[in-house]
């Protein structure tokens, strides 16, 4: 491994796989942790049950414990759509399909994450081109994640208008990277030290929508009934969080700072803090994040020589890549065993994201829930799966 | 105030919406449209078999470039059974059994300006009560087929079940198909389908 050694904790705590605590450059044997105790139903307390299938974008059970208005508790239950996804046994490109589909919606940081280490553990690095090509496909994904976002608040609050007028520019990126990849959603684009994403033209385009977004989200910080909803809902005060949430409770979390797997450290990168903590500065600095990957997008300067392929012979290592995808970190760990997937390792974002949500309830009302969850950007595909 | 201020926003952005059906898709990513080539490749869900391209299986990974390519035909879906009841209002209820997002976000988009279903007399509601069809996204999962038994028996007649994408129809690479378990009057190929196909797919399930 190029950059992961084991050793003694140092940096921020970044999340636990099954059998590794991981932190910046670090991983360690999993410390055991005593789970808190699960919340027992009070006398004036009931239990008010939304889903699976309620009109959110994706299933999940919610179980809200409430003497009638304030929320005491708050559970998800994801198992009801539990996948299961086989991965050991199979080559890095066979797995590479699965992986994908893990969270279609975020399929380029999971390959890109995934492929990073398996790279590492055949000790290969990719041309510059191909690392750069990269980040223009993270942050091409950001853009258009970060807009559904701001669009699902939106709705929650009932504002047709900018609900479509995000939802126009969401489908204009959407149709920008399935000009430049060939899929909408980067199925198929990635590959072991290679990529297909054609990128003439691609910054100026983006800009566009960068630029019409500026205008949406200007109207949007003047509507006092908009911003009413999200100020003091859903205060985060976990000093382990994580993307967006972590950066708008004023903590400076961003693989993008301390993760070398991709070359950010020539962009001049430095990222959107903000100092709310609520649903409100997560949607600042959701929305100022699309702005910001327009600009590094125009800063990325390379051809399309060199975006060649590896392949993997009787390959025996182990490798360990962690990348910044929209919702925060995504860490995967490979071993391989004669080119083979031994053992997988895996960190998703909406893990931890979705436990802070949960403690951010607290105190909250029903009506603060879409805003609230929302904010996080939290995807149950990312939740309900286990790979085996 | 406010309500007069977006208005405006609204009016001076202008027309938005495409001509499609009437007129031919403007934009499409060509890894969601019909595989057309000649000979055998190894695929990995098998969507190849014998010289024959099979759109119910097909996850769209590319792996039998250059035998076999995209042509850019929007038309992967196939409707077994239809109902013009539904002509002027069709009302779908979605529900997620087991996907990725993709599928999820890509029906959300057919509510997109540029597509626009609501001209088109097609509608989102949230309980089945209210649904003229149900639309499956993802595998089947076991929790989930539950809940679609529930919602299927909730549902008024006539119905519609609509399977979409290649994990509802075929389990795609990820597990097993919905139409293992339930009998589909639609399904619609992509993984995930484009909106486009979504569309039309709609479209021929109320007999236009």
């Amino acid at each position: 491994m190029r950059y992961y050694k084991e050793g003694k904790p140092k940096g921020r705590f970044i999340g636990s796989t099954e059998r590794y605590d991981i932190y910046p450059g670090i991983y360690r044997k999993k410390e055991e942790r005593q789970e808190p105790e699960p919340h027992r139903k009070t006398e004036q307390e009931f239990v008010f049950s939304y889903g699976p299938a309620s009109g959110m974008l994706e299933s999940s059970e919610i179980d809200f414990y409430t003497p009638g208005e304030i929320i005491n508790h708050v559970d998800v239950d994801y198992d009801v759509r539990m996948r299961k996804i086989g991965i050991t046994g199979l080559t890095p490109a066979d797995a590479l399909l699965r992986i994908e589909r893990i969270n279609g919606f975020h399929a380029a940081s999971h390959a890109i994450c995934f492929l990073s280490a398996v790279e590492d553990a055949m000790g290969v690095s990719p041309p510059d081109n191909v690392l750069k090509n990269r980040i223009l496909q993270i942050e091409s994904e950001r853009i258009r994640s970060n807009l559904l976002v701001v669009e699902r608040m939106a709705q929650a609050a009932g504002f047709g208008v900018p609900v479509n007028q995000l939802s126009l520019l969401r489908e204009k990126v959407s149709r920008i990277i399935g000009k430049h990849s060939g899929h909408r959603y980067f199925y198929g684009s990635n590959s072991l030290g290679g990529t297909v994403f054609e990128i003439s033209s691609l910054a100026e385009e983006i800009g566009e929508v960068s630029d019409e977004f500026r205008d949406i989200f200007r109207s949007l910080l003047v509507s006092k009934l908009f911003i009413n909803r999200l100020q003091n809902n859903g205060i985060n005060m976990e000093s382990d969080s994580i993307g967006p949430a972590a950066r708008a409770s004023g903590i400076m979390h961003d693989a993008r700072m301390d993760s070398p797997d991709l070359p950010y450290g020539e962009l001049d990168f430095k990222p959107v803090i903000k100092e709310e903590s609520d649903a409100f500065g997560r949607f600042m600095v959701r929305s100022m994040e699309i702005g910001q990957s327009s600009d590094l997008i125009k800063k990325v300067k390379i051809s399309n020589d060199e975006l060649s392929e590896n392949q993997v012979g009787s390959v025996n290592g182990k490798g360990m890549a962690r990348i910044e995808s929209p919702a925060g970190d995504i860490f995967y760990g490979i071993e391989l065993k004669d080119g083979i997937i031994s053992a997988i390792d895996h960190i998703f974002p909406s893990v931890k994201n979705l436990e802070n949500f949960r403690k951010s309830m607290r105190g909250n009302i029903f009506t603060d829930f879409h805003f609230n969850w929302e904010s996080y950007g939290i995807w149950i595909s990312e939740l309900g799966v286990v790979l085996e | 105030m406010n309500i007069n201020f977006w208005f405006l926003k609204g009016i001076f952005k202008g027309i938005k919406t495409e001509k499609f059906p009437k007129k031919a898709p403007l934009d499409i990513a060509p890894w969601s449209t019909a595989l057309v080539g000649k000979g055998n490749v190894d695929c990995p869900v098998e969507a190849i078999k014998d010289g024959k391209w099979n759109f119910e299986k097909c996850i769209f990974c590319r792996r039998c470039l250059p035998e076999y390519a995209p042509n850019g035909d929007t038309a992967i879906y196939k409707v077994s059974g239809n109902d013009r009841t539904f002509k002027k209002s069709f009302h779908l209820f979605p529900l997620d059994s087991g996907a990725c997002g993709a599928c999820n976000v890509e029906l959300h988009n057919i509510a997109a300006p540029q597509y626009d279903m609501t001209r088109l007399g097609i509608f989102f509601t949230n309980t089945p009560r209210h649904a003229d069809a149900i639309v499956i996204m993802g595998v089947w999962t076991e929790g989930m087929g539950k809940v679609l038994e529930r919602a299927l028996e909730a549902m008024p007649g006539p119905k519609l079940v609509i399977a979409m994408g290649a994990c509802a129809i075929s389990g795609g690479i990820i597990g097993t198909g919905v139409t293992d378990k339930f009998n589909a009057d639609v399904v619609i190929g992509g993984c995930p389908p484009n909106p486009y196909t979504i569309l039309s797919a709609l479209m021929k399930a109320r007999g236009e």
